[in-house]
């Protein structure tokens, strides 16, 4: 019988009942072919280890729904003729040719590429925002109450929190819509939040003195909000930009003395905020933003030392609340103390794209302390 | 035109994509195998599933309301993808002259040694030729020998050659390498 080929030797270490019983009789007996199975082996191997990196779960709910967005929200064609990057091949069979091609920044840097035929018309989307840390920003209320009539929602009180699940509005440069699959709401138990989330989230092993159990688990469903500029948006006109946020889930503790009344301590984990443009750059519409009437030169100064503003998550801190950068484990962190120090908060977002916050009635250092565990 | 592969193994998959009914049901199904795929290449999370995102939407533009194909396309395409973007960031950093990315200044020793190697192992799949990083990747990943012909156009014998000539050529990148 004539030696094994290399690629049936090569099945064999995979899938050694796919190959033929007088094969493996062969291989068995022929000292050739038995060092040569040796070798292509240990090359599988010692490929197979370093390609088998511990991969992370993606939350496919949330990212389902960041698809949906995309899929509902037509874009301009034009954002497709602005696009530029590397051409790619994609998708399997011989001969096929990329048409369209999508270009991101950050990470791969203006080089993601995918084309299929008969796709040129689709709409191209850019992440402009996915923070990868935090850093803190001094607001006081006349910010505040600035960012809230620019997004035309009267008060502060009610920035970020939508009235309903789902619905639109107007605003001073166009238009928003927003979606979610309902308000937040409590659930019986950690596993259960973290059913309902689809992320695992970690407590304290050991609470700080004076905290008692957790008592309260709590789900805010994933939230997504599409503004879309109209004329009076000039340059940006057409552009709609997706944000998304959550699920997160908040637990919070109750005192270790049983007496009813604020928690003690609350623990928060929340996929980072993403945003997606069909045309403008973040630089664009941070520009545009912030040259609105009333908004104070002092803020857009803050958020402009921000740096990257894509990669940068900003952690309001308000008057009377004092912040200094710290780090969790090797993530970078924001703690913020008020009150002489009677209550802490600490916020960072670690490599798993989890924005995480503690915050509670204890000094600043219980509630790194708390954030070390989580890690 | 593809063939149909029977996606029930280890690639994460458990059954076969339903006749168009539901795009949804193929991604919720499909999702994290691809991004699995990507993130072999890339070694970076968010870029995987930033490559996910891009192929499911280009999947849903192709396919429409049939996946019957779609399972293997979406990996191939994955994985293509990932590698341009690897490619791509190897030009971008020869322009800028950069050197590979020092190992993290703490930690032991060994986890240092291990991201070099990963490190090692992008630059090296990214010289490989598009169809020996494609397979590799495919069956590294957990996809079947069968899965992986449907997958290419390819006939099942051909994927251990493939494969072994892909294993032989990365061993070789990576010895060559790691010589001084």
């Amino acid at each position: 019988m004539r030696h094994a080929p290399d690629g049936v030797l090569r099945r064999l270490h995979d899938e050694p009942f796919a190959v033929p019983d007088a094969t493996f009789d062969h291989i068995a007996r022929c000292r050739r072919c038995s060092a040569r199975r040796d070798h292509i082996a240990a090359d599988a191997g010692r490929v197979g280890r370093v390609l088998s990196e511990p991969h992370t779960l993606p939350d496919v709910d949330r990212a389902w729904s960041d698809l949906q967005a995309r899929l509902d929200t037509p874009g301009p064609a034009a954002a497709v003729s602005g696009a530029a990057g590397p051409a790619a091949h994609a998708g399997p069979g011989r001969g096929r040719r990329l048409t369209r091609v999508s270009t991101r920044t950050g990470v791969i840097a203006g080089a993601a590429a995918l084309a299929v035929a008969g796709t040129a018309a689709a709409a191209s989307w850019t992440t402009i925002f996915a923070p990868t840390e935090v850093a803190p920003v001094a607001v006081n209320s006349n910010d505040l109450q600035a960012v809230a009539g620019l997004m035309s929602f009267g008060d502060a009180g009610g920035l970020g929190a939508f009235p309903t699940s789902t619905g639109s509005g107007t605003l001073p440069f166009g238009s928003l819509h927003w979606t979610s699959s309902g308000p937040a709401r409590p659930v019986g138990s950690l596993a259960q939040a973290r059913a309902a989330a689809g992320f695992p989230v970690s407590l304290p092993a050991r609470p700080p003195a004076g905290v008692g159990a957790p008592d309260r688990f709590v789900v805010q469903p994933r939230v997504s909000a599409t503004v879309t500029f109209d004329s009076a948006a000039g340059s940006l006109a057409g552009t709609s930009v997706v944000i998304t946020a959550g699920p997160a889930v908040v637990v919070t503790y109750g005192s270790r003395s049983g007496s009813a009344g604020l928690p003690t301590l609350g623990v928060l984990a929340v996929p980072r905020p993403v945003a997606t443009s069909s045309g403008a750059s973040l630089d664009q519409i941070e520009k545009f933003l912030l040259a609105q009437p009333g908004i104070p030169a002092q803020l857009s100064t803050e958020i402009r030392l921000l740096g990257d503003p894509s990669k940068v998550l900003p952690v309001p801190t308000p008057p009377g609340v004092s912040s200094k950068s710290v780090r969790v484990g090797r993530w970078p962190a924001v703690a913020l103390t008020a009150g002489s120090g009677a209550v802490s908060a600490v916020v960072w977002e670690d490599g798993d794209s989890m924005v995480h916050a503690v915050a509670g009635l204890v000094d600043v250092q219980d509630v790194i302390g708390v954030a070390d565990q989580l890690r | 035109m593809m063939k149909r592969g029977p996606w029930t193994d280890a690639a994460g998959v458990t059954g076969p994509a339903t006749g168009g009914s539901s795009f949804e049901s193929f991604y919720r199904e499909h999702y994290r195998p691809v991004v699995s795929l990507a993130h072999s290449v890339l070694g970076d999370f968010h870029a995987a599933q930033d490559v996910a995102q891009e192929v499911f939407l280009a999947a849903h533009r192709r396919f429409h309301g049939d996946v019957d194909g779609a399972p293997g396309w979406v990996r191939v395409a994955a994985v293509h993808t990932a590698l341009n973007v690897l490619r791509a960031d190897r030009r971008r950093d020869r322009r800028h002259q950069l050197v590979p990315p020092p190992a993290a200044a703490a930690g032991p020793e060994e986890a240092a040694l291990e991201q070099e190697t990963r490190a090692e192992l992008r630059r090296a799949l990214s010289r490989l030729s598009g169809r020996a990083a494609t397979v590799l990747v495919l069956r590294h990943g957990g996809m079947r020998y069968v899965e992986i012909a449907a997958a290419l156009d390819i006939g099942v014998g051909q994927v251990g050659t493939l494969l072994r000539r892909a294993e032989s050529a990365l061993s070789k990148e990576m010895n060559r390498a790691s010589r001084p």
